[in-house]
């Protein structure tokens, strides 16, 4: 259902600030590698999700024409899972990690909506996750996000997130980093 | 009809291949993973002979299903027949060269080339094209222009190889002794294995060669390179391999497999206890499908790698094939294997503790991908390529006397599958046909009664 934009009313001026805001600040703690702090950001409940994109004819669609929630994913997460990835990095014997992977991520075309249940929202938004590595590696990646940011106790959390990247193939050895 | 492939003429080995893959002396060196003309030959030597994995069973269930894959190089497309066989031809067409095939999987009636609109049916016959009547006053002979069929295709245990060329030795005879330790992951279940629906591609800046040799026997990088993963997975460090009692190195052709007998050693750094539960539920009737010492291998630490570019891991139960793009770079093909016969929640955590641990956001294999970049890339460097590369751990460790098949050395930290690997390799691109292949192995050919203990039960 996450097409459907039309199901749901856009927000406030205001509301489509913060959430911009809060979209912002997530990218800038991935960057600046405040794993936790970008934990804390997640609900308790979070379903991560990145399908692996399948390159089929339009008449042999899967569930979601080309991909599948069966399939084999990215990343397809709970709270645990997340936790699990960010205590690899955290690692001092991470060794792939040292010296760092320098990110940038950047987020553009959100759109914000009232979800269907209240205190929630549905963001959508397009990125691009640019990172280096040593002196001369580069690796850049493009896609679409399909969000539901849900309030606790008055602070919005990342509940549900769809990553959708175009490539069927990923155009480089590993994903060492969150979307 | 289908039209027979037209195989590749077999030229001159290089003349140097002793001093750069000298296993006698156990060294290589690193121009192997660099010279684009020892690629070359090894897309003519290697990947246009050997067997290569193509797909598994159950990614078909009717006719006209397919898969589109390569071999090495060269496009080629599985189709499920009628009579429920299956077929692989290359994917090209006959007349300009054109893919017909651009999906990578699903069903069809036929294929259509979208240049000049040649037809084809499952089975590669030709049978139509935009504008017929030109070709009718050509006297075209349509029944000369299918599609190019692979010579070969065999399957075991539910995995489909295709091999180029019609004079290589059988897929029985190729895997030979091997296949009695791979049914230890791949047909220790009645109904046998499946793979999980899709396929995760990514690529890498490596040589092909480096990831085979990885899973063909190196389990000593694991305790080094993965300590953060396994810390991440388990909050502790991996099993100490040296600290295994019994573990082994066995080989074959250029095949190998390296295991301890542990069990569950891989499958626990899933960090899924119910999978390490699954293993010790079905182990007693492996036991008696295939005997005790295959039963303490179901999930234990262990890899194996399928000469050329065909690995697995048992117990994490991520399958990979190794595709050459050139001396510098591999697409991987990841997929997830797991028993039919295990329950729906069970293939589920498989499905995301292999995505979890190896695939590319796999929190190992992000360890792995760094190393085997960087091993190729610094032999871009002349001088650096020349020097020596020691792999010669284990050399006196062959087991004269045991009733294990094929030929098998004592334990995992070992590089005795690695020098069969590129012993295998270097013969290959020395031999001018498979009769010149020279046979080194030494072991057995069928286990003895010792490593088939249970082994009546299986026979049943």
């Amino acid at each position: 259902m996450f097409y459907q934009s039309e199901d749901f009313a856009p927000v406030s001026p205001d509301e489509f600030h913060n959430i911009s805001m809060l979209l912002a600040r997530e990218y800038r703690l991935l960057d600046e590698e405040r794993f936790d702090d970008w934990l804390a950001m997640l609900h308790p409940e979070i379903h991560y999700w990145m399908p692996g994109m399948e390159n089929r004819r339009r008449e042999n669609p899967l569930e979601h024409g080309f991909f599948d929630s069966q399939h084999m994913a990215l990343f397809d997460d709970a709270m645990r899972d997340l936790k699990r990835r960010v205590a690899r990095f955290q690692q001092p014997s991470a060794w792939a990690e040292n010296p760092a992977t320098r990110n940038v991520h950047i987020v553009a075309g959100i759109e914000a909506f009232r979800g269907a249940m209240a205190g929630e929202y549905v963001v959508y938004s397009t990125f691009q996750s640019i990172r280096s590595r040593g002196l001369d590696e580069e690796y850049v990646f493009s896609g679409r996000r399909y969000d539901t940011w849900a309030d606790v106790d008055g602070q919005l959390k990342l509940k549900k997130r769809l990553i959708l990247m175009p490539n069927a193939t990923l155009n480089c050895k590993n994903i060492n980093t969150f979307i | 009809m289908t039209t027979m492939i037209k195989t590749v003429d077999v030229t001159t080995a290089l003349s140097d291949v002793d001093r750069f893959c000298d296993i006698p002396n156990a060294r290589i060196s690193g121009e192997i993973f660099h010279r684009q003309d020892i690629y070359e030959q090894e897309l003519e030597k290697v990947f246009a002979r050997c067997w290569l994995f193509v797909a598994h069973e159950s990614q078909f269930k009717k006719a006209g299903d397919y898969i589109a894959t390569t071999m090495g190089e060269d496009d080629v497309i599985v189709v499920r027949q009628k009579d429920g066989s299956h077929r692989a031809f290359i994917n090209a067409c006959p007349h300009r060269g054109n893919k017909v095939c651009f999906s990578e999987s699903g069903n069809a009636r036929g294929f259509i080339c979208n240049y000049h609109g040649w037809s084809f049916d499952i089975a590669g016959n030709l049978i139509g094209q935009h504008e017929s009547g030109i070709y009718e006053s050509s006297n075209f002979d349509a029944s000369k222009w299918g599609l190019r069929e692979v010579a070969l295709i065999d399957s075991y245990k539910g995995l489909i190889f295709a091999n180029f060329d019609a004079d290589a030795p059988s897929l029985k005879e190729y895997l030979g002794p091997m296949a009695w330790y791979f049914d230890a992951l791949f047909d220790n279940q009645e109904g046998g294995t499946e793979f999980v629906g899709g396929c995760i591609r990514s690529t890498m800046d490596c040589n092909w060669k480096i990831a085979a040799e990885n899973f063909v026997g190196d389990i000593l990088h694991a305790g080094w390179t993965h300590d953060s993963a396994a810390r991440a997975m388990l909050g502790g460090a991996v099993s100490k391999v040296s600290d295994f009692d019994e573990s082994y190195s066995v080989n074959w052709h250029g095949h190998g497999y390296e295991f301890a007998l542990d069990t569950v050693g891989n499958v626990a750094v899933l960090g899924e206890s119910a999978l390490n539960k699954y293993l010790h539920t079905i182990k007693p009737s492996v036991a008696e499908r295939l005997g005790d010492f295959r039963s303490n291998m179901i999930g234990s630490v262990s890899s194996a790698t399928i000469f050329p570019n065909f690995s697995f891991l048992p117990g994490q139960n991520t399958i990979r094939v190794w595709q050459p793009r050139g001396p510098n770079k591999i697409e991987l093909y990841t997929w997830v294997l797991v028993n039919k016969s295990a329950p729906e929640e069970i293939k589920e955590k498989w499905r995301k503790g292999a995505m979890m641990t190896f695939s590319p956001t796999g929190v190992f294999e992000m360890d792995d991908g760094e190393n085997w970049e960087y091993c190729t890339k610094t032999a871009r460097g002349k001088v650096t390529a020349k020097q020596d590369l020691y792999v010669g751990l284990g050399q006196d460790s062959l087991l004269q006397e045991t009733d294990l098949p094929a030929n098998v050395y004592s334990g995992q930290l070992n590089e005795a599958n690695s020098r069969a690997f590129y012993q295998f390799w270097s013969d290959l691109l020395k031999a001018p046909s498979w009769n010149d292949v020279p046979n080194r192995n030494v072991g057995r050919v069928e286990a003895g009664v010792a490593a088939e203990r249970c082994e009546l039960k299986e026979a049943k």
